[in-house]
């Protein structure tokens, strides 16, 4: 018992690297506000090109991408683009190359949750909108992706909570986010209660976020 | 003799090799309340949905007011602010009030300022009795209000003919007279109506024109007193003793 | 000497068929530790969660609070970070454990977590009706439990569950970060070994080859479970 607090709970080691994790909280935190919107407008364009185009051609090819990033681990497609760029001749700082990464993998996973939404709203909304007169643009603005949205709000919810998540990954290419200030103080201390420090800050991060999901998920089976 | 409001001719419908329509042609003129019966599969929807080309016509044209329609290189949008449509399933948008329903077109369409077009939209809910709802949303009214909301959506835009695609067999028995009613008191007040429906009482006393159509063409058309009591063709005469006998 | 053309060098450095051909026994022997953790994990972890969710459905207070407990924070943590406690922290209060065994346990318990919501919300939304017929022709609450209840809900749990099950699937290869000698890993070692980045290429490639199969087929799965319903 004294081993668990003196190695998990040690307070003294809290106190010392609270700074620097808290540093780190704050750029997972920017970082997360930063590949959100992207993964969500990009992912919404996408399913809005799949679900509208009427080239089949460009269906197919979305459906490729979106399943080709849904397979590769995120992990490995940073690592690709960090180590693999040099070769290239590029240069990519490691921020350019965690937001593209994430690009690539975001705009994917919520393309997918953005055209189940936009196929389960109703033949007629469209025709409906469209007998008034709204041009396609429109209908798609004002009547089916308001719809869409509502329809799969707990999943994009789920999906925001999982990109968070995710900017862990960051570390593994010495991002200074939360996992890797942790890390570094764990070494400089040999001690493992700055990982237990983070732990705790990513639960008060991320808990909030799992309760309204959870209570979203409830709602939406409750009306159905 | 009055110009034709709505002219349908030749007009012509198939799915691969399954025709649907073989050639309607059919007049419509300003005022009139015409209904349109027969079978199902006799083609009376698709011959609606082909008058404001939420169905692609394989042949013939639609001409309303003088536009052909059906050419290539119409515009659309404006031409169907002139057309209104009132669905069976009634396809109101769940995510707006009442009154928001109303006015998305007269906003976004026509452009008109919010405030305009919320008297006009409330002009528009109160010739179907439903001022008093405008805040509501779709999922709080009985499915008699809410066809009676998606008539107020279509007749907001002032539009030239109003096409109505079974407005009430999606509906509660008891709640089908609610809307009929409405519908009859349009036709009193001018509006050109075009009715794909099943309600022959309603057709018979209300309707200024009935066209029966069936196998995809127009059988026999002429005044409600001619259809219902005297038809010419033997078809006709099947189909609407079947509805006369149970009633 | 590769031609000066920017396009043979550009197959030269990334698609280098020497440098592959060299260390595709290496690359592959870490797919071979990718697809058993991912076995594995898909096993302990969905039977993990689906016990939770029977234990959950007995209705008992203390211990509902511990299985929410254990299902947020799982779902909260970022995996490598319970990854990095197993593996990194454990040891110091005299746990030690492989690579493999933290990253499996790691991602069994977040699997658990998730399949024991998906479940338990599946069987949540049955009908009462079910449980009343089944209960009124004389079935104990265990052979409800069994015959009944069950079947259904993972079946509606299904189409969450197979994306849950592919991303938790994906993230074997944050084992390489605690050396773990997965894909990742073998081919990292193998491109900086090489100075060539052909054997990171190889391991994407040995991901895709085996995660496409399994998306594609959560594809087919979803379109046809809809179709049914």
């Amino acid at each position: 018992m004294d081993a668990l607090l003196q190695n998990f709970f040690n307070f003294a080691v809290f106190r010392d690297v609270f700074p620097s994790l808290l540093r780190g909280l704050w750029t997972t935190i920017w970082l997360s506000l930063l590949v959100i919107p992207i993964g969500l407008v990009s992912g919404l364009v996408l399913a809005l090109i799949a679900t509208q185009a009427r080239n089949r051609w460009l269906r197919i090819g979305i459906a490729i991408y979106v399943d080709f990033f849904r397979a590769f681990p995120p992990l490995v497609l940073l690592i690709l683009i960090y180590f693999g760029s040099p070769f290239l001749g590029l240069e990519i700082p490691k921020l350019m190359a965690v937001a593209i990464g994430f690009m690539l993998n975001n705009s994917s996973y919520f393309s997918e949750v953005f055209r189940a939404g936009i196929e389960a709203v109703p033949k007629g909304q469209m025709e409906a909108a469209r007998s008034t007169g709204l041009s396609k643009l429109q209908a798609l603005t004002f009547v089916i992706v308001p719809q869409a949205t509502r329809n799969v709000l707990p999943d994009l919810v789920g999906n925001c909570i999982e990109v968070v998540k995710l900017t862990t990954i960051a570390s593994v290419v010495a991002l200074p986010e939360l996992l890797r200030a942790a890390r570094d103080a764990q070494s400089l201390v040999y001690n493992p209660s700055p990982i237990v420090l983070a732990a705790a800050l990513y639960l008060v991060l991320l808990w909030p976020a799992v309760r309204l999901l959870s209570r979203l998920e409830h709602r939406g089976r409750a009306v159905r | 003799m009055q110009a034709p409001i709505l002219e349908i001719v030749g007009l012509k419908k198939s799915y691969k090799d399954n025709a649907v329509l073989r050639g309607i042609d059919l007049k419509i003129f300003p005022g009139q309340l015409v209904c349109v019966i027969g079978p199902s599969g006799s083609g009376k929807s698709t011959m609606l949905r082909c008058c404001n080309r939420l169905e692609e016509p394989t042949g013939g044209q639609v001409v309303v007011d003088g536009v052909h329609i059906t050419n290539a290189d119409t515009n659309l949008n404006k031409v169907r602010q002139g057309i209104g449509m009132v669905f069976q399933q009634f396809n109101l948008y769940p995510h707006l009030t009442v009154l928001g329903n109303v006015t998305l077109a007269l906003r976004k369409v026509e452009g008109l300022p919010k405030f305009e077009a919320q008297e006009r939209g409330r002009k528009a809910l109160e010739k179907v009795g439903l001022m008093d709802k405008e805040v509501a949303f779709p999922e709080q009214l009985s499915g008699g209000q809410q066809q009676r909301v998606g008539i107020a959506r279509a007749i907001a835009l002032n539009p030239k003919v109003m096409l109505f695609d079974e407005p009430t067999s999606a509906l509660d028995p008891e709640l089908v007279g609610s809307v009929l009613n409405v519908m009859r008191q349009l036709g009193k007040s001018g509006i050109t109506m075009l009715v794909v429906t099943h309600e022959m009482a309603f057709a018979r006393a209300a309707a200024d024109h009935v066209v029966f159509m069936d196998g995809g063409v127009i059988v026999e058309e002429g005044p409600p007193s001619q259809i219902f009591d005297s038809p010419t063709h033997e078809r006709t005469r099947a189909f609407v003793s079947r509805y006369t006998q149970g009633h | 000497m590769s031609s000066a053309s920017g396009f043979d060098q550009f197959i030269h450095t990334f698609f280098n068929v020497e440098i592959a051909l060299l260390y595709l026994p290496e690359i592959a022997s870490g797919a071979g530790v990718t697809i058993l953790l991912s076995l594995a994990v898909v096993v302990t972890g969905l039977a993990l969660g689906l016990a939770l969710a029977v234990l959950r459905s007995l209705q008992a207070k203390p211990l509902n609070f511990f299985i929410v407990i254990y299902a947020d924070v799982l779902r909260a943590l970022p995996p490598l970070v319970v990854i990095i406690i197993f593996f990194f922290a454990f040891p110091f209060i005299g746990l030690s454990m492989s690579a493999f065994t933290a990253t499996w346990l790691s991602l069994s318990l977040v699997l658990g977590a998730y399949a024991e919501e998906s479940i338990w919300g599946a069987i949540v939304a049955l009908p009462a009706g079910q449980t009343e017929a089944a209960r009124s022709t004389g079935l104990s609450w265990w052979k409800t439990m069994l015959y009944v209840v069950l079947p259904q809900a993972f079946r509606m749990a299904l189409p969450p569950l197979t994306n849950r099950v592919i991303s938790i699937t994906k993230n074997t290869a944050l084992g390489s970060v605690v050396a773990l000698g997965e894909i990742l890993n073998k081919a990292q070692s193998a491109s900086s070994n090489s100075g060539n980045p052909t054997p990171l290429i190889l391991g994407a490639a040995m991901y895709l080859l085996i995660f496409l199969p399994v998306v594609i087929a959560a594809r087919w799965l979803e379109t046809r479970s809809s179709r049914a319903v």
